[in-house]
């Protein structure tokens, strides 16, 4: 019988001698062909590690880097009672969304664990509830902003692939700006509803009401007396280039 | 001829000054503000005492009996200090009471002025005098005291209390940055109190950090062990009306990482203490120093805690921070000794 068993089994699997062997991801095993310790010839059975799955270091760099910040430099502050999370207006929402235990991964330089948040970590409405409760005036609405900062320099990728949808709307906003030099908010309300699949709406009675209302109260004849901003097309020559040269300047930043 | 020495307060502090100082022989003028002696914990109608639950009444009734037997002390009610002068090493001091003004002269003076609760009501946040049913511990003492343990809003006894620690303190928004240090140890004991006569009305506790400090965390283990009492790490941000005539309770469970908002039938708050009105008025009249957080300001706090600024002018109890009864007991011994000191060598 034990025989039979062996010839199932791929001989030379990585960890094959570790019980509850599906507990442990691939990586963090270490297997050497030959391996001589204190010149004891361990090579076979006894050459199989596992790496330490325990965090084995604060990174105080990290927290350094945050504190320099403008929005970030009360980081020290913060001694986690949680007066932030409760009184957020995101959090009820997205439970992940959590300032407290965010502003703790940055103070231990815990990267790892803020990885797992890029979805939601942007959430922020910046209603700043947070910061008129929190009894230490850490101002967490703007440590909110240091994580957006920190994400964005440590995760450029995870950020492109997971906020697609939101770079749809950073070009709408580019393109409304470039080319008016300020926002149609009517225009930016019909795309917005039109990117998120309800054009049908935009004839409906609470739309009919509201551009009833603003008719009325004068508010949609001044946003159409608006026109482009004195001598725009300087003004706008000079973004263009601007933003040409961010991609080098960005680049240039994070090769320091 | 006996040395004359003034003691402005008469709570437990002042109490045991001025008892220490007629045991000497002093003739002691014990000036009260209003027209009962015992402080603090005989206002708030303190029932049981941490940290050995002994009857308040074994403590501050003690003391009162013995500041009231006549002997070397004479007792001003519902009186005040309206003129103070130093003369020389002496004081010239003018109290004024019901019966008019006195103007006495005195070799020393302690002052054991003490300290007010926080007003919870100037937190918004915890909706003190908005819902009935959101009380602090200095309440909860008065309706222990009086036996009268119901919810305000409805005269029932209540099912389920929170206590919210750290209400008044802690906190760069209401301006206290320092912890007072009594209140855990007095929810703890409410707490346990509650449970003992009101088994059936659960108590959670929602804490940054418990400090019951030194020996009073035997209460801590013993609400825990031997009561059931929950605790909540995490404080509470804000308190709103709920269904059923409740109050909830707004915080993050910071161990589990997520919001909550509980009903409670009633809410007690941890308010702390304060150097209250009296600190700076008492500073300002015998022009002596105040601290950075409204408490009367020690000349050296290590090596002389119980002494003002000024030479003759001595300190004792809550009015140069937040402690505990024994503290302010032990201090006025201390300050007793050292006024009774400067005056017989200045006699
Ligand atoms: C809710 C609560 C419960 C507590 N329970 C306990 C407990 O169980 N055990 C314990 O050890 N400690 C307890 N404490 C702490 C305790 O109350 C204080 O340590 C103690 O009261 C301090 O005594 P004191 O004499 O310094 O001040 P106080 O008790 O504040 O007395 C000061 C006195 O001075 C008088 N006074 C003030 N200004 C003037 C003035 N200008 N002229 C004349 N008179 C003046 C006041 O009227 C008062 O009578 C508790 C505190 C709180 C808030
Ligand atoms: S409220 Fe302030 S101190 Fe409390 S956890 Fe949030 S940021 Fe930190
Ligand atoms: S400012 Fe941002 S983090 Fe703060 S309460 Fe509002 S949504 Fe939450
Ligand atoms: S004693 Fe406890 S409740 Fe009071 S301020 Fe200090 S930590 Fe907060």
């Amino acid at each position: 019988m034990a025989l039979e068993k062996q010839e199932q089994r791929p001989a030379a699997e990585k960890g094959e001698h570790i019980i509850a062997r599906h507990l442990i991801e691939d990586e963090s095993i270490k297997e050497e062909k030959n391996l001589v310790i204190d010149g004891v010839d361990v090579s076979g059975r006894w050459n199989t590690f596992i790496l330490s799955r325990v965090d084995s270091e604060f990174d105080r760099s990290f927290f350094r880097e945050i504190k320099d910040t403008v929005v970030g430099s009360r980081i020290n502050r913060c001694w986690q009672c949680g007066m932030c999370t409760a009184s957020c207006t995101v959090t009820p929402l997205y439970r992940r969304f959590n300032p407290r235990a965010f502003i703790y991964m940055m103070q231990l330089g815990n990267l790892k664990e803020l990885k797992k948040y890029i979805d939601v970590a942007w959430r922020c409405v910046g209603c700043y509830k947070c910061s008129q409760r929190c009894p230490k005036q850490v101002n967490p609405a703007e440590m909110m902003e240091a994580l957006g900062l920190v994400i964005k320099k440590y995760f450029p990728e995870e950020v492109h692939s997971k906020l697609k949808a939101d770079e749809d709307v950073k070009k709408i906003y580019d393109d409304m700006i470039i080319g008016h030099g300020r926002l149609d908010l009517a225009k930016l309300h019909t795309s917005a509803m039109q990117k998120t699949g309800r054009t049908k709406e935009l004839l409906g009675k609470i739309e009919r009401d509201a551009i009833f209302k603003m008719a009325k109260d004068g508010r949609a004849f001044s946003i159409l007396r608006l026109g482009k901003p004195h001598n725009w097309s300087r003004s706008k020559v000079a973004i263009e280039n601007y933003l040409k040269n961010l991609n080098t300047i960005e680049n240039g930043e994070a090769g320091v | 001829m006996s040395e004359n020495i003034l003691v402005v307060g008469g709570g437990p502090a002042g109490l045991n000054a001025a008892v220490m100082l007629s045991e000497l022989g002093v003739n002691v003028a014990l000036v009260e503000r209003d027209s009962f002696l015992g402080g603090n914990p005989k206002k708030f109608k303190y029932k049981f005492l941490f940290p050995d639950m002994q009857p308040a009444d074994n403590v501050i009734g003690e003391l009162i009996k013995k500041a009231e037997a006549g002997g070397g002390i004479k007792v001003y009610y519902s009186s005040e200090i309206s003129d103070f002068k130093e003369n020389g090493k002496k004081f010239d001091v003018t109290i004024k009471s019901a019966d008019g003004s006195e103007k006495k002269t005195f070799d020393s003076v302690i002052v054991a002025t003490g300290f007010e609760h926080f007003d919870p009501a100037r937190d918004a946040k915890y909706s003190y005098q908005l819902f009935d049913d959101v009380i602090d511990i200095k309440d909860l003492e008065r309706m222990m005291g009086e036996n009268n343990f119901v919810r305000p809003s409805n005269g029932k006894p209540p099912k389920k209390v929170a206590f919210i620690l750290c209400v008044g303190s802690r906190d760069r928004h209401v301006g206290n940055q320092y912890c007072s240090r009594v209140c855990c140890t007095v929810s703890v004991k409410q707490a346990i109190e509650m449970r003992e006569h009101f088994p059936d009305c659960e108590a959670y506790i929602f804490y940054m950090d418990i400090r019951t400090y030194g020996f009073f965390e035997d209460l801590y283990w013993q609400a825990m062990e031997e009561h059931d009492v929950q605790i909540v790490k995490g404080r509470i941000a804000e308190i709103t009306s709920g269904p059923d005539n409740t109050v909830i309770c707004k915080g993050e469970d910071t161990l589990l990482r997520g919001p909550f908002e509980i009903p409670f039938d009633m809410v007690v708050l941890a308010s702390g203490m304060e150097g209250g009105p009296q600190s700076p008025e008492i500073s300002s009249k015998l022009g002596i120093e105040l601290d950075e957080h409204g408490f009367l300001k020690p000349e050296n706090i290590t090596l002389s805690p119980f002494k003002s600024n000024k030479p003759g002018i001595f300190l004792a109890g809550a009015c140069t921070g937040p402690k505990a009864i024994s503290d302010s007991i032990t201090e006025g011994a201390a300050a007793a000794m050292n006024a009774y000191t400067y005056a017989v060598k200045n006699r």
